[in-house]
This record gives structure tokens, C-alpha cells and sequence, in this order.
């Protein structure tokens, strides 16, 4: 063969791979407006910090609120700058011109799928790099597992992988950068904003009957000496009302990419109970849902003796915050697991619009 | 030495009965064409031909509906790595990598085809001083002309020395120096035994550079009597003279008809069949005492052609096969 390059010579895929995350961040991201929007967020990131310095009491009560809220600001921040920056990565290339003399080369298409999102990866993950030094001052400040330390950490790295798949993926899917970076936008508002909305309308439009039946003391009648100090009971009676039926729908708040990470974190608790950082009591507010409302209850107040003394109030039957987190499923794996598919799905159907040579086109575009 | 393909076929460009469609739009119908290795062959045609979407289907782009390619004698479709690798393809969209310089722009190219670095970099400094971009180097793609793109994007398609090249519009944008050289260097490439087939609308630059020519209209490639027929038919011929009036007086002695003849603004335009024709015709002008400055065809062989099978698609669909 006289080819002067030798195409049975496999380069290993990810040296091809390598090539276009380089080539993608020497385009994209690399230059002074990407330091200076870095650093805007490393101030923006300490100063709320110092807030959260004081408004959690940190140096008594110990770093878990304030590191829990900055994983959650910079999964905040991720989704805010994250579109905008892998929104564009094939549709932009294509309006551009130079997508199509890219893929005339030995690049495959895997490869250059891949390597744009893993350049767009690296991008988001650069924000968690500069929130760094604040994470690392939370933990000093004590009272974070390291536990919870790598797992929240490894999560948010994997959503803001699941952002940029879906930004990247959406580039290759639709044909103008600015529809699809919208479309980023709209996903990313969907799972985070989106899930709260359908979880709030569609608990309320869901009511359940309810029937408490009651039976109180009979305040009129105070039991005289031969009753020994029994009072006596009303008839009991029966009252009908609705409940929203929250329980239904728990599993949509699953998809939330902010209850992934709080529900994915090992729950820490103080000794009355209560969670003791943001993810905590997020997770516990999120599985307590879980939870059906009791739709006949049925009171009676001479059943626990027969005076007001006896009757406790029911106050200790109330589960404390960690037995309620205990008690629930967690639900983490799978919003994650729903994440990661979607994100690989965005990946693969931008894979199959992109391939050369090309059968269908999608309409108004051009190869080149 | 003889270059061997796996399939025995041309190692140059085999195009036959190719069509793609886009919808309900035919962009191309039924192209053939044949580029043997060491030779350019032109393809021209008329705006939305079919040219671009045929260079996009030859540099495995654009998958065909129908017919077979083979570029060096491999099919881009069953295996467009093997292709990809033994073709150069120069397209008509210019775009280039706008942060970086313009050697970071060839050197990346080169690497894009698994060529070592080193490898990249010498191969580099060669296209540079190929391409006249020597002196731009170190400056961002952005800041080029469109001429100076055009060379990078030469440049591009050259960087891993391919069998076969592909060049849409290569000469758009380009002076009149740069032209003389893009055609230089066309024809010392060809001499290397590369396959080149060029796509332009500039006939009179093919005329010169394009051993052969392949003519599309409406996504359809003419055939060789096509072809034959319309070089046959009448060319124009500009004629000047020192005096147009005793010109005039002149044509009008030696008994070429008025419908042969016609005047603008530049000239009188007189229409023969062949050379022979117009050789006889020069010398009784110049006998008849037209004193003659100037006489040769007004348009190429190829515009000729071009313009005369355009007319013949315009006027009916009778010729097309």
C-alpha cells in the first residue's frame, strides 16, 4: 500500500479523544473573559461563605451547613454556566466551518462526541475546583464525615457531567446554537425547577377523604364523687375533609438534581435528632413525603384514662427527623441513575445526527 | 511504480451513477465521472448543480442514495477511514479554528490525521512555505483574508499528502499572483500522480490547469456527445480592428452573414462553426483591407461548453439521457 498514513496503525482511541478535549478548551474556554468569570465566582463563592460563617453559627455548631450550601452553590452556578458553554459545541462547530473539515479526518465521530463533552466536563468541574478552598475550610471548621465529604462531592461532579452531556448532546441534536443552548437551559430548569412545580400542583390536585372521628370529654358533665373522678365522653364525632396526597408523587422530587445530591449524602444528625446540614434536612423533608397521610383517625379521649391528666397529647408519638430518614427509601440512585441515562441518551442521539457519511439530514442544515 | 488498490479499481476517482436527494429536492441525479491518478479534471456547472452536495458525497460526508464511488479504491461508505486517509478535501465554506494561529491550525490538522507531533510540525513548516502563509504563522486565523483562508484551507487539505484531492472553489478570493500559483502548484501535484478534481466557477483559470472537464447541470453529468455536440456548435470569436467602420464594410464584402455577426461595446463578435473556419474567414478580412488588431475566441473552450449545454438544459430536457 502506498498510503503515506498508515491507517491499520490504530491510534488508541483516546488519544483522539485527548486531541479534541484540547483543541475544545483552547476554543472555548481559554482566554481572559473564562479567568475573570472564574474569579467573579471565587469571590461571589467566598462571600458566601463568610455569610454562611455567621448565619450557621460555624465555629460552635461545625462546618455541615456550610459545606452542604456550597456543593449546592456551585451545582447552582454549574447549571447557570454550563449551557451556555456546551450548548453550542457541534452546532457552533458546523456554523462555523469547522466541523465538517474535522470530521474528514481520522477523527471518528465517538470521538469527537466525547471529546467535546468531556471538554465541557472539565469546564463545569473548574468551578468546583475554585469553590475548593471554601469546601476544604467547611471541613476544617469540623463536624463533616468524610463520608459525606466524597460522596457529595462525587455526585456533584457526576451532575455537572449529566449538564454537559445534555448541553452537548442537544448541540448535535438541534441545528442553531442559540435553540439548543435554550434547550439546555429548559432541561436543566425542568429537573430542578420543574420537578418542585409538578411534586407541589400534582399533591394538591390529588386529595384524599379523610374521616376523624373524635369523642372529647364531656365538659358539661365534670364527673361527680361516685364516678371516682372518670369523666365521660361525647358521642364521638365524624368529621370529613380532603388531604393532598403528597405520597403519590415523591418520586418525581427523585429526578431533582439538588435532592440527588442532598439525599445521596449519609444523613448526619445531632443527638435530639435533627440534621445538622442542608442536605440532611432536605432528604428528610423529601422522604418524609414518602409517607401516605393517615385517612381515618380516631380520637378518643377516655381512652387513655379517664381524666385530662392521663391524656399525654400524643406528643411522643411524633418520629424524630433521623428516624423518619431511617424509616424511608432512599431515592438517590435512582434519580441518578435517570441522570446518567439521560445524559448518555443526549450523548448517543447527538452521536447518530453527527455521523458521516451522512444519510439523513435534519431540515435547513448543511454538512458544511 | 504501480500503485495497487485492494479492489483492483482506478486508485484515482470512480464516480457512477450517483444521486442524492434531499427530501423532495434532486441535488444529484445521476453523476459519473472518472479522475485518473496524475490528472485534473474540472467539474463546472451552474449555481445549485449538484457540485457541492457531489465533493460532499466524495469526501465522505454525505452518504449517496444510489451508485458507487470509490476514492482511491476504496468505498467511502463501507470505509471512510481508509478514504479519509488518502483524501485531501479543500471545501467551499471557509472556517478555521479562530483562536489559533495559523501553524497550531495545520499542525492540529496534521495530528487529527494520527501524525505524530514531530511529524506535524515539519509537515507544517513545508505547508507554510507552499502556501505563501510562511509570513502569517504566528497570527490567529481570525485576522486572515478571505485569500489568506482560502491558502490555509489549502494548506488543511494537503497537510497528510493525499492521493486524491478535492478542491471546491479553490481559487475564490485568490489574486491574480496567488491564482497563477494555486495553479502551479495544481499541476506539479497532478505531476506528483495525485487525482485532482476541482470544482470552480472561473473556467478560464480550469482552462489552464484541468486536463479534462466534467460538466453537471442539474445534478446530472453530461455525456460525452453532450459534450461533443455543444463544442461543435458556433463560438463566438472577437474580432478588433484599427477602424471598426471599415471593419464593417469589410464582413460585409467577404459574405459572412449578418446572423454571424454582432457588436458591442468592446468589439465586433463574429460567430464560426470551428478554427479552420476562422482562420479562413481572418485571411480574406485581411485581404478585404479590415486592418485586424485583434482576433481569438471570445470565451474558453470550457465556457463555451458550459454555457452552451447550460442553454441546451434551459431550453428543454431532450439531451439529458
Amino acid at each position: 500500500m502506498s498510503a503515506t498514513v498508515a491507517t491499520s496503525a490504530r491510534q488508541p482511541f483516546w488519544g483522539g479523544l485527548w486531541l479534541i478535549v484540547t483543541l475544545e478548551l483552547r476554543q472555548r474556554v481559554r482566554g481572559v473573559a473564562w479567568y475573570v468569570l472564574l474569579g467573579v465566582f471565587f469571590v461571589i463563592v467566598g462571600f458566601v461563605t463568610v455569610l454562611l460563617w455567621f448565619a450557621t453559627n460555624a465555629l460552635e455548631s461545625g462546618g455541615g451547613g456550610m459545606f452542604s450550601t456550597i456543593i449546592f452553590f456551585v451545582l447552582l452556578l454549574g447549571s447557570l454556566v454550563s449551557p451556555a458553554l456546551s450548548g453550542n459545541a457541534i452546532n457552533g462547530d458546523r456554523d462555523s466551518g469547522v466541523l465538517a473539515t474535522t470530521q474528514v479526518t481520522l477523527i471518528t465521530t465517538w470521538q469527537l462526541v466525547l471529546g467535546k463533552f468531556v471538554a465541557a466536563w472539565l469546564t463545569a468541574l473548574a468551578f468546583l475546583a475554585a469553590a475548593l478552598p471554601f469546601l476544604l475550610f467547611a471541613v476544617v471548621l469540623g463536624e463533616v464525615s468524610f463520608a459525606t465529604v466524597a460522596v457529595s462531592t462525587l455526585v456533584l461532579a457526576l451532575e455537572l457531567g449529566v449538564i454537559a452531556a445534555i448541553g452537548v448532546g442537544l448541540s448535535g441534536i438541534q441545528t442553531r446554537p442559540l435553540f439548543s443552548i435554550v434547550t439546555t437551559y429548559l432541561v436543566i430548569a425542568a429537573l430542578s425547577v420543574g420537578t418542585l412545580i409538578v411534586f407541589g400542583l400534582a399533591g394538591l390536585a390529588t386529595q384524599s377523604a379523610t374521616t376523624t372521628t373524635s369523642s372529647d370529654f364531656d365538659w358539661n358533665n365534670p364527673p361527680d364523687d361516685e364516678a371516682n373522678g372518670r369523666w365521660t365522653c361525647t358521642d364521638p364525632v365524624v368529621y370529613e375533609s380532603t388531604v393532598p396526597r403528597f405520597d403519590y408523587y415523591w418520586g418525581v422530587l427523585a429526578a431533582n438534581p439538588y435532592v440527588v445530591v442532598a439525599d445521596a449524602a449519609p444523613g448526619s444528625f445531632d443527638e435530639l435528632g435533627n440534621p445538622t446540614d442542608l442536605f440532611g434536612w432536605i432528604a428528610t423533608g423529601v422522604r418524609s413525603a414518602q409517607n401516605a397521610p393517615e385517612l381515618d383517625t380516631v380520637y378518643d379521649a377516655c381512652a387513655d384514662g379517664g381524666s385530662p391528666q392521663d391524656v399525654n397529647g400524643g406528643n411522643g408519638d411524633y418520629p424524630t427527623a433521623e428516624e423518619m430518614y431511617n424509616d424511608a427509601v432512599p431515592s438517590w440512585f435512582v434519580g441518578l441513575s435517570i441522570h446518567l441515562l439521560l445524559g448518555a441518551g443526549a450523548l448517543f442521539w447527538a452521536y447518530t445526527r453527527t455521523n458521516t457519511p451522512a444519510r439523513r439530514l435534519p431540515t435547513g442544515s448543511r454538512v458544511a | 511504480m504501480r500503485i495497487v488498490t485492494p479492489t483492483g479499481g482506478t486508485a484515482g476517482i470512480s464516480v457512477s451513477g450517483v444521486s442524492r436527494n434531499f427530501g423532495a429536492v434532486h441535488a444529484v441525479r445521476s453523476a459519473s465521472l472518472e479522475v485518473r491518478p496524475g490528472s485534473v479534471t474540472g467539474l463546472i456547472g451552474p449555481n445549485g448543480a449538484g457540485k457541492t452536495t457531489l465533493m460532499l458525497m466524495l469526501a465522505t460526508l454525505l452518504a449517496p442514495d444510489a451508485g458507487s464511488i470509490r476514492i482511491a479504491g476504496y468505498d467511502p461508505l463501507s470505509d471512510a477511514a481508509a478514504v479519509r486517509a488518502r483524501m485531501g478535501w479543500m471545501p467551499d465554506v471557509l472556517g478555521a479554528w479562530p483562536t489559533l494561529s495559523v501553524r497550531q491550525a495545520i499542525e492540529t490538522t496534521g495530528r487529527l490525521y494520527r501524525m505524530p507531533r514531530q511529524q506535524a510540525a515539519l509537515r507544517t513548516a513545508e505547508l507554510l512555505a507552499i502556501t505563501g502563509l510562511a509570513p502569517l504563522a504566528e497570527q490567529p486565523t481570525r485576522v486572515l483574508s478571505r485569500g489568506q483562508k482560502q491558502k490555509l484551507s489549502l494548506a488543511r487539505a494537503l497537510v497528510h499528502d493525499p492521493q486524491v484531492l478535492l478542491l471546491d472553489e479553490p481559487a475564490s478570493g485568490l489574486d491574480p499572483a496567488a491564482r497563477a500559483d494555486l495553479r502551479a502548484l495544481v499541476r506539479r501535484l497532478a505531476g506528483e500522480g495525485k487525482a485532482i478534481l476541482v470544482s470552480s466557477h472561473v473556467l478560464s483559470e480550469l482552462d489552464e490547469m484541468a486536463d479534462s472537464a466534467v460538466y453537471l447541470a442539474a445534478g446530472v453529468t453530461a455525456s460525452a456527445e453532450q459534450i461533443a455536440r455543444a463544442q461543435n456548435s458556433l463560438r463566438q470569436w472577437r474580432v478588433r480592428a484599427l477602424d471598426p467602420a471599415r471593419l464593417a464594410a469589410a464582413i460585409g464584402t467577404v459574405g459572412l452573414g449578418a446572423d454571424r455577426v454582432s457588436v458591442d461595446n468592446v468589439g465586433t463578435l463574429i460567430a464560426f462553426a470551428d478554427e479552420a473556419e476562422a482562420a479562413e474567414a481572418l485571411g480574406r478580412l485581411v485581404a478585404a483591407g479590415a486592418q485586424i488588431s485583434g482576433f481569438g475566441p471570445a470565451v474558453g473552450e470550457m465556457e463555451h461548453t458550459f454555457l452552451d449545454l447550460n442553454r441546451a438544459g434551459t431550453s428543454g430536457e431532450e439531451g439529458r439521457a
